[in-house]
């Protein structure tokens, strides 16, 4: 815990959160810097009081919570389909990754399958997400260290990839595609190329980043040895994913306990050991590639048959039965007007977000809308990780570690 | 031409004052960098290469709001974050503009609950709206556009608040 | 699907040094109102209102585990497993910001996503979702005008303070905006 006294700061709060604000404690000679939640460098609005001696960082205390949406009361006062649309604008870069973990929790709750080929294309689109997340963290991580065409590069192939997100689902984010019982929608025509050209576009594509960045002396002088965590200080502080990966915890969900269609895929699983930023940039990178892999396999493999199950009471019945059917009438306005309902219970789902354990906690008391739900979400955990890594080095490191944790300050605060 | 051009010669153009700052108001915008959530992702993405914004002479983000004349608020604004907002917008220079962008800064959007401040026109005032969760960068553009063409009206007044558009439709000159 | 156990507050802390014995990894903690919950998740007590749920994870047996422990009296108060799993600081901060559940033993129990000097916890269930309802006034304003060309024109903006913001009272006057209007409603 920080050592910044509380009366520095109430008299930091009283002043007004601006952008700096400063104060100096002339008995230690230590000052206390306020940085953010308006700051170009700490990805959104994040918060840190600093307190530094001369330029090194002697404690580093996240205050977050200026993005806070309700949106875990939101979810309850929506119906159980209609909580997909809010639990996807939590974590924005990586949307496709909450709505599958809800709609896992809610299918596990019905006890409802989904067909296969709902759930690989939920798989790859999460994959094709994870290409897209890494990207912007590859980017802003450049951007952090001055190297302002890493960004350039990382958006560039950002938005090709969505662009088939738009063609799938109709919009560039925030989605609401992934439904409790499978996709929304089958994915449309000529997708097969689309994929392709992705898959083939990245293969060499990643090679240039690592051209842009891997080898930059400037980069690798910023990033070696720089905000040093280790694998017990990363158990201990509840931290999963690259972060984790980085520092040597050999453990990914999607390869340890898989779900939906990552058991029929093969893909290798990066880990490094130096826990600097420069590792948790290279297992991005790295993921980058296993990514296009399970790709290319998923999209080779795509059975045929429903993309998502089709009992009346969960799904709506398809357009054309309803000029024959007088069921299939009854079904599309129970379904309209309030939704299906989910039996009593409680389940706890996790995926494997760009960012680490995703998880979605649902409660049901067998009504049409969820009684709780709670979503870990990885950059809230993985945030405590940022005080071990400032404590000790120069403010110029603090960015560097930010960058390298890549927070999303939507999932911190929800 | 006329008046003054023709006693000076064709080295010279002439104009109005007004029309002129108007002129170098509009080409000049600097925008502050006030990302929030989903729609800063899309504001970095027009300013990035395929939608480049810098076509329009607006690729300068400024971190520090005295050296910036145009807030884009990017996303929804929590009641917590609603006092540095306006914090900001204070230190802002005068002339300043401002940009709800999305449908959470416009109205919170889908969110309607204890935590978001229902439209940031509740706290700054708002000269262009653009709809959309979240707009595309193009929709974006579009606005920025808007208020370009806005501010070659000259309708400003220091201080006061100036009919807002809605970004996304047509505007009759 | 993840195990399930029950503890109580007191032989929580125990519980959670043991279970880190053992080689669970903790991952999240949550907070539940069971106020109108004809379920009653997983106890059975009628008195117990609030329920702390939190997820352990085993990375050599691949086993989930979902402990419940029911917090108890008046405000709800539950032992801090802080001392054993730091990760567990920011959850219990947020379950003690949102559902309201004390954490005995936590170092810095404060609120971390709300404002300081918010009253409440918005995640009870006696907490209302703080809708405002939306009025749909009729006046020919989504008509796409010309800047000026408003029929809302001069009266709108006749009491403006320095910054242009104005207020209609109740009784649909105006009045220049007051520092006490800017400030967030909570």
């Amino acid at each position: 815990m920080s050592t910044v006294s509380p009366e520095v700061v109430r008299r930091l709060e009283d002043e007004g959160s601006g952008a700096y604000v400063e104060t100096f404690d002339e008995t230690q000679e230590r000052m206390v810097i306020n940085m953010g939640p308006v700051h170009p460098s700490t990805h959104g609005v994040l918060r840190l009081l600093l307190e530094l001696d001369g330029e090194t960082v002697m404690e580093c205390q996240p205050k977050i919570g200026y993005l806070h949406t309700g949106i875990e009361k939101e979810c309850e006062d929506q119906s159980w389909r209609g909580a997909v649309v809010c639990v996807t604008r939590m974590d924005y870069l990586a949307s496709f990754f909450e709505e599958q973990a809800y709609c896992m929790a809610v299918e596990q709750l019905l006890d409802l399958e989904v067909p296969a080929r709902g759930q690989y294309i939920r798989t790859m689109i999460s994959e094709l997400n994870r290409i897209s997340s890494h990207l912007v963290g590859f980017g802003t991580q450049g951007l952090d260290m001055g190297a302002m065409s890493a960004m350039f590069y990382g958006f560039r192939e950002r938005e090709v990839i969505l662009d088939f997100f738009e063609m799938v689902s109709g919009l560039r984010m925030n989605y609401g595609y992934f439904v409790p019982g499978g996709v929304w929608e089958d994915l449309p025509d000529g997708w097969e190329d689309a994929v392709d050209s992705i898959t083939h576009l990245m293969g060499y594509r990643i090679d240039e980043y690592e051209e842009l960045l891997s080898e930059n002396p400037v980069f690798l002088e910023r990033t070696r040895g720089i905000g040093v965590i280790t694998a017990g200080e990363i158990n201990e502080l509840a931290c999963s994913g690259p972060i984790a990966r980085a520092s040597g915890i050999d453990w990914d969900i999607r390869r340890d306990m898989p779900y939906e269609a990552y058991g029929d895929v093969e893909f290798n699983v990066p880990v490094r050991t130096e826990g600097d930023v420069y590792a948790r940039y290279k297992v991005r990178i790295d993921e980058m590639r296993e990514t296009v892999k399970i790709v290319e396999q998923l999209r080779a493999k795509m059975p045929d048959g429903d993309f998502k199950n089709m009992d009346p009471k969960i799904t709506h019945p398809p357009r054309t039965e309803l000029n024959r059917s007088m069921e299939a009438v009854i079904h599309h306005f129970k379904l309209s007007t309030q939704g299906f309902s989910v039996p009593p219970g409680e389940v706890y789902c996790a995926v494997e977000s760009p960012r680490g354990e995703l998880g979605c906690y649902a409660v049901s008391d067998g009504g049409t809308s969820p009684y709780r739900v709670h979503v870990r979400d990885p950059s809230f955990a993985n945030l405590q990780t940022l005080a071990p890594m400032a404590r000790g080095g120069l403010v110029a490191d603090l960015i560097a570690s930010i960058a390298s944790i890549d927070p999303i300050m939507g999932g911190v605060d929800r | 031409m006329g008046g003054v051009s023709d006693v000076v010669g064709a080295n010279f153009v002439t104009a109005q004052l007004d029309k002129l700052v108007n002129w170098a108001r509009r080409s000049s915008l600097m925008p502050m960098t006030f990302g929030l959530a989903c729609c800063a992702i899309e504001m970095m993405a027009s300013t990035m290469p395929r939608h480049d914004l810098a076509r329009f002479g607006m690729e300068a983000f400024r971190a520090s709001p005295r050296q910036s004349d145009l807030m884009i608020v990017a996303g929804r604004v929590s009641q917590k974050m609603a006092p540095i907002l306006r914090n900001v917008y204070d230190q802002m220079t005068e002339p300043k503009w401002v940009i709800s962008m999305g449908a959470c800064a416009s109205s919170s959007g889908v969110f309607n609950n204890y935590a978001l401040v229902q439209g940031v026109d509740q706290i700054v005032p708002v000269d262009v709206y653009v709809p959309g969760c979240p707009p595309r960068p193009e929709m974006l553009i579009d606005g920025i556009m808007m208020l370009h063409q806005k501010i070659m009206r000259g309708d400003y007044t220091a201080g006061r608040v100036t009919e807002p558009v809605f970004a996304g439709g047509q505007v009759t000159q | 699907m993840p195990d399930d156990v029950t503890v109580t507050s007191a032989e929580w802390l125990d519980r959670a040094r043991s279970l880190k014995q053992d080689g669970w990894w903790f991952s999240d903690l949550c907070g539940v109102d069971l106020l109108h919950s004809g379920a009653r998740v997983a106890t059975g007590e009628e008195d117990e209102r609030f329920l702390v749920v939190a997820q352990f994870l085993n990375h050599k047996t691949k086993q989930r585990l979902m402990v419940h422990v029911p917090a108890t009296g008046e405000p709800p108060t539950v032992a801090s497993i802080v001392s054993v799993f730091p990760g567990a600081a920011f959850f219990e901060r947020e379950t003690y910001d949102l559902v309201g559940v004390v954490f005995e033993g936590h170092e810095n129990l404060s609120r971390i996503m709300l404002p300081d000097e918010w009253e409440g916890h918005p995640l009870r269930k006696d907490y209302g979702v703080g809708k405002v309802e939306v009025q749909f006034v009729e006046q020919p304003l989504m008509q796409i005008q010309a800047p000026g060309q408003s029929p809302r024109g001069e009266e709108a903006r006749q009491e403006v303070d320095r910054l242009g913001q104005s207020v209609v009272t109740e009784d649909g006057e105006g009045r220049p905006m007051s520092a006490a209007d800017r400030r967030p409603r909570t």
